[in-house]
């Protein structure tokens, strides 16, 4: 079974990678054939404001400190609140600022947990990623019900998510009850000849009952659907989103003395819709 | 044998798939550009490309390079091996050499010089590079102390602005030596141009991105340097790479004031006026820039003509100088001072900005200034003092570990002109040997400077001229019916006159014998007062008579002072020849009131001796 798995997993990747590069390579037009669909939107953070100012406090919280174990991943950073760690540029972005303060580094990570949480539906932000060894941002959601239900039960989806020494790809996750931390179902996608830090890329999941599929600039480069999990399908309920810019940990390895800092981490906005049949 | 072909697959079908479409599609593109050169991106795949050669450097092992056909990458055809000698090696201490081509090749469709590489064991090559023409060498960009690894690897010599490679011909060149003496091979495969867009955030700098702010002069030369890039390479680690002055293009904003050559030599040509030196990289801007902000013509510090037998220079265009460690050491941690230091027409100067303190050094060897009697220093103060500003000089004899210092005083007027200072040996407080000088030392007293020009730091011999008149002062022939008398042998004083009241200066007084006369002698003058018994009328009075002598003094005024006080200086010319004797007309000191006068006062420097100070009829 697995190999045959396997076997049909590389054809998918194979045509996939034909038609990106049919598509994109030479006609960009002509993209991929999804069924069209009515998204209202729902919820957004455009993040016009004043440089320095802190994300709006009726969306997003904080989480600060180092967590337990480098939140559970022997991340280096602690979570600050601070200007100099997260902030709106004036520009239309919120900024996560990941420092090297010698002894230690800080950075930021925020949360709609309690504010807002959506079952279904399109979850998309646009994003100019950090870059580096050990650098490690992240676009992703946690099941509500985490408080009672604890990680993996509750489902996490990652959006995005990038190693700073490979800034060309990036990775859509699910870590779920029996597929989670080292062996989730993950995917990947590549840019060809590019990097997601030389500018904006627009980050996406479109989930359902049956399946979530995982974007890059519209493109469909992933889709999990029920049957492709191992374990329990835990996303029916609603998911909070979370944003952050961590340092080291388990995920990515440690930062290089090569490592550029500081390192920032732009989004241009977060927005979600639901679908209206 | 299965799971063997679907690995096999996985790794290849994708990848066959892509390089298929991306032929497919984008080959026409390079066939539509009219090119002069060729614009072949293959330098070494498994043999020498159309073109190519290689010559080995002057002192490096002639056959150091040879093509390898065992140890390759991917199992290619051939790559190249590089054998660095071991220490000693009878045939050149080091390999080194250069792959050029006859004929130039376009490159300016590439971003980056790419290969892979392994060594026998883990080795820092000293030098990899590229745009080594065996010639000028204009474009060369070089990676210093490439860590190569004992597995193939891919490195990446990323090219700044491939605009300007329209006909290069330096392809690649290398330069190592042994590691701990030992020798060791490595090899390079698949080197060619690249146009990765997986190369990211680059960032130029000039003066390493700092923003300069110089005063300066018309004549004033200077070469920007700190040039550096640093680049993104594809795996998210900054790679820095030396790159030639050729890659920057510098502008002056007013060119009227200052020039810059595509050498980056900035030359004053006028003045006064601000110019902003900077520079870019293609389109790209460039960290640091130079603000030049010229005075006009500058002045040079008089010439030194002492006899160089007589001389030991530590820093003079006039002198050959003796070892000199530095000029500035910066101190850590306390030192603030700066080094801007400049060339006018051929004469350098030494510029300390930001200044606290600052040392130079000339301990391998020390100076011996045992037979010397002076150190001589050229000061210039660009800014105007809004007080007296208090320098100290320090010199350190590094045989006894003994240290003495001297204090001089400027005074406002002297800013923003050459000072000269010849300060008598004798005069460092504390300096009991001198047998092995190793450290002069210029320290800001009352904070009062912050930079400061210095030239023609030298010890001399003051060997024509005693440091003490030989014979007394002439002796007076004025009836002493005509004479109101401050001090002399000849007359009786002012009653009650004080030689010596304190007004916080430093000079030291005293009343030597000459001869059997009483003559006043005041050492290290930074000024001197003399406190008349009672108020003087001197209105009926023609002349302010005086005798000085001194040796040493590169700047001497007389001052006479009514309440007030107004005060009228008088300059006095010195070092002398034997003694000086002046009567200056009181006309000099107007608007001093003649019927009231209290005091007289000396400004200047060095040791003076004094006698006959009295005031005379015509």
């Amino acid at each position: 079974m697995n190999k045959i798995n396997n076997f049909g997993r590389i054809c998918i990747q194979s045509a996939v990678l034909l038609f990106a590069v049919i598509l994109w390579g030479c006609e960009r037009d002509n993209f991929q054939k999804l069924e069209k669909r009515n998204w209202q939107i729902t919820w957004s953070d455009e993040f016009n404001g004043l440089a320095g100012q802190s994300p709006d406090a009726s969306k997003w919280t904080f989480d600060l400190g180092t967590g337990q174990d480098g939140w559970g991943n022997s991340e280096l950073q602690s979570y600050t609140n601070s200007p100099a760690n997260i902030s709106l540029d004036d520009e239309g972005n919120l900024v996560i600022t990941a420092i090297n303060e010698g002894n230690r580094f800080t950075s930021a990570r925020i949360k709609t947990q309690g504010l807002f949480a959506q079952q279904y539906g399109r979850f998309e932000a646009r994003i100019k990623t950090p870059y580096g060894p050990g650098i490690w941002p992240a676009f992703w959601m946690l099941g509500e019900n985490i408080e009672t239900e604890p990680w993996p039960a509750c489902g996490e989806i990652d959006i995005m998510e990038l190693r700073g020494q490979e800034p060309h790809i990036i990775h859509g996750t699910l870590h779920g009850p029996g597929y989670s931390g080292g062996n989730p179902v993950t995917g990947s996608y590549a840019l060809v000849n590019d990097r997601f830090d030389n500018d904006f890329h627009l980050f996406a999941i479109e989930w359902d009952k049956d399946k979530i599929d995982f974007f890059v600039d519209d493109y469909l480069y992933q889709r999990i659907e029920r049957s492709n999990v191992p374990g329990e399908w835990v996303y029916d309920q609603p998911f909070f989103i979370l944003i952050n810019l961590a340092v080291g940990g388990n995920y990515v390895g440690f930062p290089t003395a090569q490592t550029p800092f500081p390192q920032k981490m732009y989004i241009d906005y977060v927005r979600v819709y639901q679908e209206v049949k | 044998m299965k799971t063997n072909i679907l690995i096999s697959l996985k790794k290849y079908i994708p990848i066959i798939i892509l390089a298929a479409l991306f032929m497919g599609c984008e080959r026409d593109l390079p066939d539509l550009k009219p090119v002069t050169f060729p614009d072949n991106p293959l330098v070494f795949i498994d043999g020498f490309t159309a073109g190519l050669n290689y010559a080995a450097f002057g002192g490096s092992v002639p056959t150091a390079f040879d093509v390898d056909k065992k140890e390759t990458y991917n199992n290619s055809a051939a790559s190249m091996r590089f054998d660095v000698p071991n220490a000693g090696d009878p045939r050149g201490a080091y390999a080194g050499g250069v792959f050029y081509t006859g004929t130039g090749r376009n490159l300016t469709g590439y971003n980056a010089l790419t290969f892979w590489a392994k060594a026998s064991q883990s080795a820092v090559i000293d030098v990899v590079g590229f745009g080594n023409d065996l010639g000028a060498s204009k474009y060369q960009v070089t990676i210093p102390g490439l860590q190569i690894s004992t597995s193939w690897q891919k490195y990446i010599i990323p090219l700044p602005n491939s605009s300007v490679l329209t006909a290069e011909r330096g392809m690649f060149y290398y330069s190592t030596g042994p590691v701990d003496g030992k020798g060791y091979s490595f090899w390079v495969d698949e080197l060619k141009f690249e146009n990765l867009g997986t190369i990211a955030h680059p960032q130029f700098s000039i003066l390493n991105g700092q923003n300069q702010d110089e005063t300066s002069f018309v004549g004033v030369e200077k070469t920007i340097t700190g040039l550096a890039a640093v680049f993104n390479l594809p795996s998210g680690i900054n790679q820095a790479v030396n790159i030639s002055p050729a890659y920057f293009e510098f502008t002056s904003s007013n060119p009227s004031i200052a020039t810059v050559d595509e050498s980056g030599k900035v030359l004053v040509n006028g003045g006064p006026g601000v110019a902003l030196i900077t520079a870019k990289v293609g389109d790209a801007e460039v960290n640091g820039s130079l603000t030049i902000r010229s005075q006009g013509v500058f002045q040079l510090a008089p010439v030194p003509t002492r006899p160089a037998e007589n001389v030991i220079s530590v820093f003079s265009n006039a002198y050959t100088n003796v070892p000199v460690n530095y000029y500035n050491g910066y101190w850590e941690p306390y030192q603030t001072t700066l080094s801007a230091d400049f060339e006018v027409d051929g004469d350098q100067i030494l510029h300390y900005t930001n200044f606290n303190f600052v040392g130079i050094e000339f301990s391998s060897p020390t100076i011996n200034a045992s037979a010397m009697t002076h150190l001589h220093t050229d000061i210039f103060i660009p800014n105007a003092l809004t007080g007296n500003a208090q320098l100290r000089f320090e010199l350190v004899d590094l045989g006894t570990t003994v240290s003495g210092t001297f204090t001089t005083t400027i005074t406002p007027g002297q800013s923003q002109q050459w000072i000269s200072l010849d300060i008598p040996l004798s005069g460092f407080a504390g300096l009991s040997a001198r047998n092995n000088l190793g450290q002069l030392i210029f320290v800001d007293g009352n904070e009062n400077i912050s930079n400061f020009y210095a030239d023609n730091i030298y010890f001399y011999k003051d060997g024509s001229q005693p440091s003490s008149p030989a014979t007394a002062a002439p002796v007076p022939t004025h009836p002493a019916g005509n004479v109101i008398s401050v001090f002399s042998d000849s007359y009786t004083a002012i009653p009650g006159t004080d030689l010596n009241p304190f007004w916080g200066q430093a000079t030291v007084v005293t009343t030597v014998q000459i001869q059997g006369n009483n003559t006043l002698k005041f050492a290290g003058l930074n000024y001197q007062g003399i406190q008349f018994g009672a108020s003087q009328n001197v209105s009926s009075m023609g002349f302010l008579h005086l005798d000085f002598w001194t040796a040493n003094s590169s700047a001497l005024s007389v001052f006479l002072i009514s309440p007030g006080p107004v005060e009228t200086p008088y300059t006095l010319t010195v070092p002398t020849s034997g003694w000086s004797s002046i009567d200056i007309p009181l006309s000099s000191f107007a608007p001093v009131d003649l019927n009231d006068v209290i005091q007289l006062k000396f400004e200047g420097n060095g040791d003076i001796y004094l006698d006959n100070i009295y005031f005379r009829k015509n």
